[in-house]
């Protein structure tokens, strides 16, 4: 062996070891927090928090405002608010032991990873000893702020689905009342389209395509009871009867508009979602649905609109269910690397069941608030539209998406055969149905290890 | 620095480790000198060497590693053998319409890139006047942030009421749905590619200028037209910053990820900043979903960071592959200057 | 009077595909410009022409966000990125183009393949790793590994160097130049539009960079840069497009007058090999 083959092997050696070393150095992440309840809540708070969430800009300023309140009403506390950051961000951040103590994230998406891992800390021991009434909120709202049997989380404020109609187009072809069952939506939506002179749509009564705007499955399935999880965390897609209700009549009114050609050329040209060109706001399209926070979208960029709001039209079958939605929201939890968990635990208590700190959000954001004292407030603005949704809200048969270790993976897996399914080229719905089970348990399988 | 006289051809050594060089006497003096250029290149390459072993060696490392687990990023990585990887290979569903629609980014939109951006840059040698400001407009595009000129190009792609279309029908001629029409939607990405065509068609001038004059006039001379000087004499003389676009073009491609993400929610109707996972990958119909955001979608929507993983490692394998064969092919394509 | 409208006709016919070409890469542009000039409800629609200007929009982007601050990090990135880049990369592209030595296509090969891996998979253990040194939220992830080489930048300056005749090389060697001297003395000025190519490329990847900083900056809002800040105009759902546009070209104008600049140097320094045209 020469010197130089040498001085090569140990140069290899070396450089093998220190990646070995910063690897494992790197790796040894992860692990159990050891944040819980004190036996007793402190008299007083005093210390920093870090709060981190995902608003930005007017809405950042109200959430600022929120934390104002509460730094003035407890003198010696200072929350060091982050804005702007996402899930992805935050989930990188604790898992890299950043030491976050109040995290807000805006979906429900991530709720099982972060209750299953302890990235956000089982929030029991507090709420036991504090004895906060969970009562106060509805059993759906607590169902997606658990997993697994671990809370790790509260609900800060809610967003709510339901049908806008707009009631000048409706009174032109006769309607006053909005349809209740998706067999009435599709006589109107059939009645209140026009066509042009060369058949394509001008004004649509409702668009049957997902993907446009907040038609999603997960919004329509409320109106059809159906399922998307069984307990164990598989799949009960294929069998629950729901989606097949839901996806036939979806199938017809795409038929009876005209077909999916037509209305993907209609679609082409919709306004941005957000803009004052949205369909809805212009006209284009007299039924639409969406959440709650149109309201405020409608009063800023198109307030000579005459709407209406109502619960979104239900199943054939399912007439009694009539008045529920679907229901996700904003979700808050302490993290594992909290160095403050007390001061983390107060400041959660206020955002979530302070009945002014939820007023104001609610105001300031528009969106739902998840206690009951705070929906029935007299400070809290209702407009007649906007009391649609609080009423959705508290509807017991209204359903969520359920927390998984997949995050939406499944709702995004149904969403690319349902995509099939509206175009035409699926025959058998039965079969679809039973391969998205199949795709969704492999991938639960797949994560599960 | 050598105090011996140099001998030509005395400073090329031997390319077999170890072996002597020709005669007893310089024998000695070549393998000194050599060690010498070798310590040298190794002194320049010392940053380099380190960089690579810290950003590349060890994330490489971690994310083989990672793709035999099961890991979620919050909870520690479990292993799992080659679960990942027999999904990969057999449970995919979307891994196939990614993998094609990648391959034809880097089948056609590198290509059209490239071809655009030297014919860009032959014309500019030629502008007389107001060249520094023409530069300055062909290059403009490439200077917008991506998220944002991809959202313009959209609009003025508007299947209703962007200009271009308007343009069109007033001609006369049909006009496509461009980002709406799943046949439509890749040629609509590689002309947005196509706009931002400046950051490659600036190399390409720096090369185009630097072909020294006496070459072009000795090929006169020879009676050589135009074209056959083009391609006698300016593409040989560019070949390595022609290799170099290619490959870096390849390997864009192949991660194609932001305006793909940005264009199909844009044609959805929600633009945003960021491409976020919640709208519809590859709309319409999965036609620009790409590798890149299959990964991403997967790794970070569906927790799947263990599978994430598995892909970065397939394609890391096979690009590497492409990218050996590339340089193999190059070495062919340019005698006089490759190493 | 006629011969000034003769050559301006002329101008026209000389320049008539320049023109086309500056319109087509113009349009979008334009269409950046007018929704910078709009209000709040029709920016984000298909309108293109503002009904009403509003070109206190540009006034409203300073007031929002500390722009100037932004401006400051955006420059700080850039330019620390760039130098430390040029000190890691030229001496090692030169190493590979032009010093012989075993392992040197290896070497190149491995260049290359570090830009093979998907960022947003490496980013995890790397964000661990920089979350363990303290680093995290400034902008030193982004600008120190520059300081051990950026292969993008070593492939190019390689490339740059291998079109210098090796003669140039070969005769500094004889008259007895070390490799160092050599690089300074010979190649450097010779590689002038190659190295401003690389360094422009650099700089303005580093000052558009929004992922690197999305991950590092993003809590610690004194450090944002402008390419960042570029994306808070927004509410959770909405994006405020006449501020962001507007904001947008504000964030362009340095980069631009920066590149004008630059382009006239790279380009007017090519001296020993001769221009063309």
């Amino acid at each position: 062996m020469t010197k130089r083959t040498i001085r090569r092997r140990v140069l290899s050696g070396t450089a093998a070891a220190a990646v070995l070393t910063l690897g494992l150095a790197a790796c040894s992440g992860g692990g159990s927090s050891t944040v819980t309840a004190a036996p007793e809540a402190p008299d007083e708070l005093s210390g920093t928090i870090q709060f981190w969430h995902f608003f930005t800009d007017r809405e950042a300023d109200v959430i600022q405002s929120v934390v104002d309140d509460f730094e003035s009403q407890h003198p010696g506390v200072t929350v060091e608010v982050s804005a702007g950051q996402d899930d992805q961000k935050m989930r990188q951040a604790i898992a890299a032991g950043q030491p976050i103590d109040v995290g807000l994230s805006y979906s429900t998406d991530q709720v099982g990873t972060l209750c299953s891992s302890g990235d956000f800390v089982d929030l029991a021991p507090f709420i036991e000893r504090d004895g906060v009434d969970l009562g106060q909120i509805p059993e759906t709202v607590q169902s997606y702020t658990q997993f697994d049997g671990v809370r790790c989380t509260l609900p800060a404020l809610a967003d709510v689905y339901g049908l806008y109609y707009n009631t000048d187009l409706l009174g032109a072809a006769g309607y006053t009342e909005p349809p209740r069952t998706l067999d009435e939506l599709s006589d109107m939506a059939v009645d209140l389209t026009e066509y042009a002179e060369d058949g394509s749509i001008t004004t649509l009564g409702f668009m049957p395509l997902l993907g446009y705007y907040e038609n999603a499955e997960s919004h329509w399935g409320p109106a059809a009871d159906a399922q998307w999880l069984n307990e164990d965390g598989t799949s009960a897609i294929g069998s629950s009867p729901g989606w097949e209700t839901l996806l036939e009549w979806q199938a017809d009114l795409i038929e009876q508009l005209g077909g999916f050609e037509k209305l993907s050329e209609f679609q082409a040209s919709l306004g941005q979602e957000f803009s004052a060109e949205n369909d809805f706001q212009t006209g284009r399209v007299a039924m639409n649905l969406d959440g709650e926070y149109r309201t405020a979208f409608i009063a800023d960029q198109a307030p000579d609109l005459n709407y209406g709001t109502a619960p979104f039209p239900v199943a054939a079958g399912s007439e009694d269910r009539y008045g529920a939605g679907y229901i996700t929201g904003n979700i808050v939890g302490i993290g594992k690397g909290s160095t403050n968990p007390e001061l983390a635990w107060a400041f959660i208590k206020y955002l979530t069941t302070d009945t002014q700190a939820q007023v104001a959000l609610s105001n300031g954001l528009k969106n739902v608030p998840t206690m009951a004292d705070a929906l029935t407030d007299p400070g809290l603005e209702v407009s007649e539209q906007f009391q649609t949704f609080l009423d959705i809200f508290e509807d017991p048969n209204s359903q969520t998406t359920p927390p998984s270790r997949i995050g939406p993976e499944y709702q995004t897996i149904f969403g690319t055969h349902t995509q099939k399914w509206q175009s035409g080229e699926v025959a058998d719905l039965t079969s679809m149905l039973d391969q998205v089970d199949q795709e969704i348990d492999a991938a639960v399988q797949l994560q599960a290890g | 620095m050598a105090a011996a006289p140099v001998r030509p051809g005395a400073g090329r050594s031997p390319s077999v480790a170890g072996q002597p060089a020709t005669e007893g006497a310089t024998a000695h003096l070549s393998r000194s000198r050599r060690r010498r250029r070798e310590l040298v290149a190794l002194a320049f390459l010392a940053p380099a060497l380190l960089g690579m072993l810290v950003f590349f060696v060890f994330p490489l490392v971690m994310t083989v590693y990672y793709s035999f687990t099961a890991f979620d990023l919050s909870n520690p990585p479990r292993f799992n053998g080659l679960a990942n990887w027999r999904y990969l290979f057999t449970g995919d569903p979307l891994i196939g319409t990614a993998a094609m629609n990648t391959l034809w980014f880097v089948a056609i939109m590198v290509p059209v890139r490239i071809v655009g951006a030297l014919a860009v840059a032959w014309m500019l040698t030629r502008a007389r006047r107001a060249s520094g400001l023409l530069r300055t407009v062909y290059y403009l595009p490439a200077l917008i942030p991506p998220v944002a000129s991809t959202i313009a190009f959209v609009f003025v792609l508007n299947p209703g009421t962007g200009p271009v279309n308007q343009l069109l029908e007033a001609v006369g001629i049909d006009p496509p749905g461009w980002f709406t029409d799943p046949a439509w939607s890749k040629p609509a990405l590689a002309l947005l590619g196509l706009w931002v065509l400046g950051d490659v068609m600036v190399i390409m001038l720096a090369s185009l200028l630097d072909v020294p004059t006496e070459q072009y006039e000795a090929a006169e001379l020879d009676g050589a037209n135009g074209w056959q000087r083009f391609v006698y004499v300016t593409i040989p003389h560019m070949a390595p910053i022609l290799l170099f676009a290619l490959i870096t073009g390849v390997i864009g491609a192949l991660r194609y990820f932001t305006e793909p993400a940005v264009a199909s929610a844009t044609a959805q109707g929600r633009a945003a900043v960021g491409a976020g996972t919640s709208t519809l990958l590859g709309w319409p119909g999965n036609s620009t979903l790409t590798y890149g955001q299959l990964l991403y979608s997967k790794a970070f929507g569906a927790n799947l960071l263990g599978y994430g993983s598995a892909m970065a490692v397939l394609l890391f394998v096979v690009t590497a592959a492409l990218m050996a064969v590339l340089l193999r092919r190059s070495r062919a394509f340019t005698p006089e200057v490759a190493s | 009077m006629t011969g000034r409208r003769r050559s301006a006709l002329a101008f026209v016919a000389d320049h008539a595909t320049f023109l086309a070409l500056a319109i087509l890469f113009l349009a979008p542009l334009v269409f950046i410009a007018l929704t910078s000039l709009m209000s709040a409800d029709q920016a984000g629609t298909a309108f293109a022409w503002p009904t009403q200007w509003h070109p206190e929009n540009f006034a409203a982007v300073f007031d929002k966000l500390p722009l100037l601050k932004y401006f400051g990090n955006s420059l700080i990135y850039a330019t620390l990125a760039t130098a430390f880049m040029l000190i890691s990369s030229v001496p090692a592209a030169y190493a590979l183009a032009r010093i012989q030595f075993r392992g040197s296509n290896l070497l190149f090969l491995a260049v290359i393949a570090m830009m093979l891996l998907p960022p947003q998979v490496t980013s995890v253990p790397l964000y661990v790793m920089w979350t363990r040194l303290g680093l995290t939220g400034s902008l030193w992830p982004l600008i120190l590994p520059n300081l051990l080489g950026d292969a993008f930048s070593i492939f190019l300056l390689r490339q740059f160097f291998l079109t210098i005749p090796k003669e140039y090389t070969e005769a500094a060697r004889m008259d007895g130049c070390g490799e160092l001297r050599t690089l300074l003395r010979v190649i450097l000025p010779m590689a002038r539009p190659g190295i401003a190519a690389s360094s422009i490329f650099l700089f303005f990847a580093s000052w558009n960079d929004y992922y690197g900083p999305l991950l590092y900056t993003s809590e610690n809002e004194s450090a944002w840069p402008v390419s960042y800040a570029l994306a808070q105009l927004r509410t959770a759902r909405s994006v405020d497009w006449n501020l962001t546009m507007a904001a947008t070209l504000v964030a362009m104008v340095p980069v631009v007058l920066l590149f004008f600049l630059a382009q006239r140097v790279f380009i007017q320094g090519i001296t020993l090999t001769g221009v063309k045209g």
